[in-house]
């Protein structure tokens, strides 16, 4: 079942496609732009959020947590700032599928955050986008004055006043730090401290941004809830993958469209818009449009490396929300997918991911901050032919003993560790057996 | 910042100027574009030193005490929140600073190669400076750009598709 209209990249071409122009306010409301956000204004909240709540969206931005449950957390106004965090610190390694949404039709996203604004009583918008997205910001900063002079945000805004205040709306910049794509870390850099995750509770629905209820979204979430709004939830849920017959309502499916990401040696890399449940095989063929001349297929990270690895068994792996249970990792992540040939060593991808966690972990918490340092070194040793098969049993115990599912760990950066290194592991173990297999004189001792 | 300058293991000379980073102009400035966003102070705290590094290229300590004051919190919780952040400099860097990535689908596309280049062509490693400070060299990790990997930004300007080939022209183009 191929998509036949998009709905995220209506107005934009998919795929690798050189030289997209950015959509602006005139153009969007040209193609039916800002109708939903009409169409909002004149619902009550509360039938808004059931609306969301009906078409079961869940979060794209990896933990897939249901977007109308998440708005119906907070509690009722009391006179206070009530806050909207949207997270566009994009910074898992693989992921660059927001970055296309904000470069190129931002006003889809500032619709969504209007929605979400007028749905949940929040008077104040924050967009943490990450520090080295240099040029979207610039296109961000542009839409975002749009937005405010054409009377979505401000004084004049067409929402009138929400929870007693003038709906605002501003663009966070942020300075390069992983961790804050985490939502209580994001929080605290956002009341200018270091990105520090918080524990919870309390969530961030009753206790987020200066202690204020706070509502916290992807990008790509935001940018969907306009064609939810325009068209109804029944209508969304004609896309993705049904929820299976005898399974009770309260399990969530994986209903809708969702970006996806291609890089590495296919022949056309890129971000593409189709239903949730395509295959890894279809993705790689009809939209990467096959492997380069000469590389061949051996594993794929499907959603960034937090998620783990997809084995060279697992080609035609289901990508939807379920994909955890069926193929041993995570979950969908961000549908990011990095393709990994046969000639590139698993072991340097270990050690690769196993490098960007040492260096991105915040130092809190003991087994992610030592944790991934110590793997780091392991992997490293191993790369360069002087690993021992003991360095191997350490590595998996290592692995397996950090992150806050064993309940280590504060936030889930050490989740992502374990799952990277364990999956590679578990699913590429001869390589590592290769590596450490001929015994080593060193010195006098036999290691 | 007499938690630095009069410890015995510090050293004494901050590089003081006297003319102020935050001119009455400048905290105008921020008092109106940054403040009203947030309801502490501080919220304002990372794009104020944006705004200066933006200006200077570098955090100095005198710029991040002056900060502290504008802002109405102790210059150790400046120097706190901003050491945590990569992009944040706390010594002079070139005026060309090179982000390359050297994350996985960057390492599969073959940055580790083109890092190479860089570094022989520079004669710089990982966080160091050219002698005549035209480049500063970081090696980073996701900037979040795979489609066009291995890719670098430079300054704020993104490279993708690079290669050992097209980066000598890139490199030797820049005034």
């Amino acid at each position: 079942m191929a998509l036949d209209t998009p709905i995220l990249m209506k107005r934009i071409p998919q795929g690798n496609v050189a030289n997209r122009q950015t959509v602006w306010y005139d153009g969007y409301v040209a193609t039916g732009g800002y109708a939903a956000l009409d169409k909002a204004i004149a619902m009550e909240p509360s039938k808004i959020i059931d609306e969301m709540k009906a078409s079961e969206l869940r979060g794209r931005g990896g933990a897939g947590f249901p977007a109308g449950m998440k708005w119906s957390f907070l509690p009722p106004p009391d006179g206070g700032h009530r806050f909207l965090a949207v997270n566009a610190d994009e910074s898992e390694p693989a992921t660059f599928k927001d970055q296309l949404l904000i470069n190129t039709d931002p006003h889809m996203m500032i619709e969504g955050i209007a929605i979400c604004m007028k749905a949940c009583h929040l008077d104040t918008a924050y967009v943490y986008i990450r520090g080295e997205y240099h040029h979207h910001r610039v296109t961000l900063e542009k839409a975002v004055q749009e937005a405010w002079d054409n009377g979505i945000f401000g004084e004049k805004s067409r929402m009138g006043q929400i929870n007693g205040r003038t709906p605002r709306l501003f663009v966070q910049r942020g300075a390069g730090a992983y961790i804050c794509g985490e939502e209580t870390a994001l929080l605290e850099s956002l009341e200018g401290k270091r990105g520090w995750p918080r524990n919870k509770p309390p969530f961030p629905a009753v206790s987020g941004a200066f202690a204020r209820p706070t509502v916290i979204n992807n990008v790509e979430t935001l940018a969907t809830v306009p064609a939810i709004i325009e068209n109804g939830a029944a209508w969304f849920k004609t896309h993705g993958v049904a929820r299976p017959e005898g399974v009770p309502p309260q399990v969530p499916a994986s209903y809708g469209t969702k970006l996806y990401g291609i890089s590495g040696p296919v022949n056309n890399p890129g971000v593409f818009e189709d239903h949730l449940g395509i295959k890894l095989s279809a993705l790689i063929g009809q939209h990467g449009k096959g492997m380069r001349a000469g590389k061949q297929f051996k594993a794929a990270f499907h959603g960034g490396i937090s998620m783990g690895v997809l084995g060279t068994d697992q080609y035609d792996a289901v990508l939807d929300f379920d994909i955890g249970k069926r193929c041993g990792v995570l979950g969908l992540g961000t549908a990011c997918v990095t393709v990994i040939p046969q000639d590139v060593s698993m072991v340097a991808m270990a050690r690769n991911c196993a490098r960007f966690y040492s260096h991105e972990s915040c130092g809190q918490c003991t087994p992610c901050r030592e944790g991934s340092n110590w793997a780091y070194k392991l992997l490293s040793r191993i790369e360069a032919g002087e690993g021992t098969t003991a360095d191997l049993d350490l590595l998996s115990e290592l692995a397996g003993s950090m992150g806050s599912m064993p309940g280590s760990t504060i936030c889930g950066l050490a989740d992502g560790t374990s799952w990277a290194i364990r999956t590679i592991l578990q699913k590429f173990w001869n390589e590592f057996e290769d590596k450490v297999a001929k015994p080593r004189f060193v010195g006098l001792a036999l290691r | 910042m007499a938690w630095i300058t009069q410890k015995s293991s510090a050293p004494n000379d901050l590089g003081r100027r006297a003319v102020p980073y935050l001119a009455p102009a400048t905290k105008d400035r921020f008092e109106r574009d940054f403040i009203p966003r947030y309801p502490t102070r501080r919220g304002a705290l990372i794009q104020v030193l944006h705004a200066i590094q933006d200006e200077v290229g570098w955090l100095p300590m005198q710029a991040m005490e002056e900060v502290a004051q504008f802002i109405g919190i102790t210059p150790s919780q400046v120097v706190d929140t901003a050491t945590f952040y990569e992009e944040f400099f706390f010594k002079p860097r070139g005026k060309y600073t090179l982000w390359v990535c050297q994350s996985v689908s960057c390492e599969i596309m073959g940055s580790t190669a083109l890092q190479g280049k860089i570094s022989e062509k520079l004669g710089i490693h990982h966080g160091e400076t050219t002698p005549d400070g035209k480049f500063t060299l970081m090696h980073v990790e996701c900037i979040g750009a795979c489609g066009g990997a291995p890719c670098a930004l430079c300054n704020h300007k993104l490279h993708e598709n690079l290669s050992s080939d097209n980066v000598d022209a890139i490199l030797d183009s820049l005034p």
